[in-house]
């Protein structure tokens, strides 16, 4: 069953085209890698289908219902959450109150009893490494990162995009996440993930979707989508050999904590 | 110091500190007090009670959704002018004409707020200002109705020379807005203001809708201006259209910011030295009209500068944590949540 498609989705700013016409979709129980070069457009796909930035043209299917131009708040109570590239929490809020905020919000009124309750088990679920009445402000990256996370999955999404969740993790930090995904896959949840590091990207994703310059270059399972040789030179230049990209030398060093 | 103590019950009910009821009960004896008990002090105890009110209602909408209501002073002036024109011209009772006050500044409130409210912050403090000055343009020109700059001659709300009534009707006000917001604070809804406040973004994908929690806060925050402005008519018993002056709502947002943005108590607290002080200096220096707003600017300035968490952001991290268990429960009371 598909879970999300896009159908010639189009995000323009002024005369600049940012996305161009992709269609592309996601099967339930996936876990999509959405890549791409840096300033290729995935974030803003990303915002134009969870409602943020919508779509200039085009159209967006969630569960087979048109969803295009619906509002973030009304995408999350059906089944859409999603973490940012840059986490940006309640700042002034503790750990806790930020997922309960999400607990309380993003589900349909009466079907968390114990909003709390539940936000613990959320802070559990992504294994939140501090105390819960931590004021968020004071988090380092991969602690908000978790929080993020925490957060989103707090409005138990059916679908959920996660925006270079990885960037910035030292080699231990990332073995954490990526048995953190295959857990919230586990759960039943789709995932669209954008990332950079292959690593990840190869041994989590089944299918791929490349796009360059605002338009898809490559869909398909992982394999073919890494081999094919528009993806190795949309990230390599000419000159390269079909071999799958390299990770990025600066995104698979330790992050300083 | 135990929690289930009826006491602390009722304390945490009316959100109040020992600390926040020692200093109401200061507020409650000092007309007996000298110096206090001149009525021109008292005349500016109460107008300071009133601009504390007033920057309760105002840091509602300011500090919780970080929407700056600039014709703040021209809706508590369409409360005011709604019953001082009810009793007027229909007998009205003020009591009952400071609810209908309220009501029709709810109702300006929820006209501004669901036009504005779907724009950026920045638009919506543009817009509740020129709405200011255009009802302060109207309150001037619609003379057969407001008698414009001549000024609208109002029934007081008690029948007697002394201001002492009026101060005490004041505080118990101040006390009921605070109460109420403090409360809207503490429910789902005050989770979500805060949600917004402080991340659209966030709050957004995680199912809130800010422009329903948005207009639903700013109609409260006007609702509590437009019964504020009431009290004013009635008290002042002169109504012109200078009261909705900018330079007003100027005056409560320098009061709100330098108590304290977000805390709601800050501006009550620092409003009664603050506003003394003004007056002091407003007295003192006649000859200088328009000096109070220079040293409000230059106040705003410094602590934006240096505090922008205002004296409530001081107090918090100086204060808030005294070793001494006494103190402490002295300062926080026994309620988990009590910022």
């Amino acid at each position: 069953m598909k879970v999300l498609e896009t159908q010639a989705v189009t995000k323009q700013f002024g005369g600049l085209t940012a996305v161009n016409a992709v269609s592309m979709h996601i099967n339930e129980g996936d876990i999509v890698g959405l890549i791409g070069p840096n300033g290729a457009g995935k974030t803003t796909l990303v915002n134009a289908i969870a409602g943020l930035n919508p779509p200039t043209s085009g159209e967006v299917l969630m569960f087979g219902e048109r969803t295009t131009g619906k509002t973030p708040e009304r995408m999350c109570r059906r089944g859409l959450s999603r973490t940012f590239q840059i986490p940006i929490p309640f700042p002034k809020m503790t750990v806790l109150e930020n997922v309960m905020t999400a607990a309380v919000f993003g589900n349909k009124p009466g079907v968390i009893k114990d909003p709390m309750a539940h936000s613990r088990q959320m802070l559990e679920f992504v294994e939140f490494p501090i105390a819960e009445d931590t004021i968020s402000e004071q988090l380092n990256t991969v602690q908000l990162k978790r929080l993020d996370l925490a957060r989103a999955l707090a409005s138990r999404p059916k679908l959920l995009f996660l925006d270079e969740l990885a960037s910035g993790l030292s080699e231990g930090e990332l073995k954490d996440i990526m048995s953190l995904i295959r857990k919230i896959q586990g759960q039943g949840i789709t995932i669209l993930m954008i990332e950079h590091i292959m690593q990840l990207i190869m041994s989590l994703c089944n299918r791929l979707v490349c796009i360059q310059f605002g338009t898809k270059i490559a869909e398909g399972s992982t394999e073919e989508v890494a081999n094919d040789p528009k993806v190795t030179k949309a990230y390599l230049g000419d000159s390269a050999d079909s071999c799958p990209p390299e990770p990025a030398p600066a995104e698979s060093r330790p992050s300083e904590e | 110091m135990d929690p289930k103590n009826p006491i602390n019950k009722l304390l945490d009910l009316l959100c109040f500190t020992p600390a926040g009821l020692l200093a109401l009960v200061v507020l409650l004896v000092l007309p007996v007090v000298p110096p206090f008990n001149q009525e021109y002090l008292i005349r500016w105890l109460i107008s300071a009670g009133l601009i504390a009110s007033l920057s309760i209602g105002f840091d509602f909408t300011a500090g919780l959704i970080n929407i700056v209501n600039f014709g703040y002073a021209a809706i508590m002036g369409l409360g005011g002018y709604t019953s001082a024109i009810l009793a007027d011209r229909l007998g009205l009772n003020p009591w009952f004409g400071m609810f209908m006050g309220a009501l029709t500044a709810a109702i300006l409130g929820l006209i501004i707020g669901a036009i504005t409210l779907r724009l950026r912050g920045i638009f919506a403090a543009c817009l509740a200002w020129f709405f200011g000055l255009a009802l302060m343009g109207l309150a001037t020109k619609m003379v057969w109705l407001t008698r414009g700059p001549l000024g609208m001659r109002v029934e007081r709300l008690f029948d007697t020379a002394s201001n002492v009534p009026y101060y005490y009707l004041i505080l118990a006000m101040m006390v009921t807005v605070y109460v109420i917001c403090k409360w809207v604070k503490r429910s789902r809804m005050g989770m979500a203001f805060n949600a917004i406040g402080q991340n659209m973004e966030a709050a957004r994908t995680s199912g809130i809708n800010p422009v329903f929690y948005r207009v639903s806060n700013f109609v409260l925050s006007c609702a509590l201006a437009g019964w504020l402005g009431g009290f004013y008519a009635h008290f002042y018993g002169i109504l012109t259209p200078d009261m909705m002056h900018t330079s007003k709502t100027v005056e409560i947002l320098a009061v709100a910011y330098i108590g304290g943005r977000g805390s709601l108590w800050g501006g009550a607290a620092i409003a009664f030295p603050f506003i003394l002080t003004m007056e002091l200096v407003r007295s003192s220096l006649s000859n200088l009209p328009g000096l109070h707003l220079v040293i409000y600017g230059i106040l705003l300035i410094v602590v934006m500068i240096y505090y922008p968490g205002g004296f409530a952001a001081f107090f918090d991290t100086h204060l808030r944590k005294p070793k001494n268990k006494v103190v402490n429960y002295f300062i926080n009371g026994t309620a988990m949540e009590n910022r």
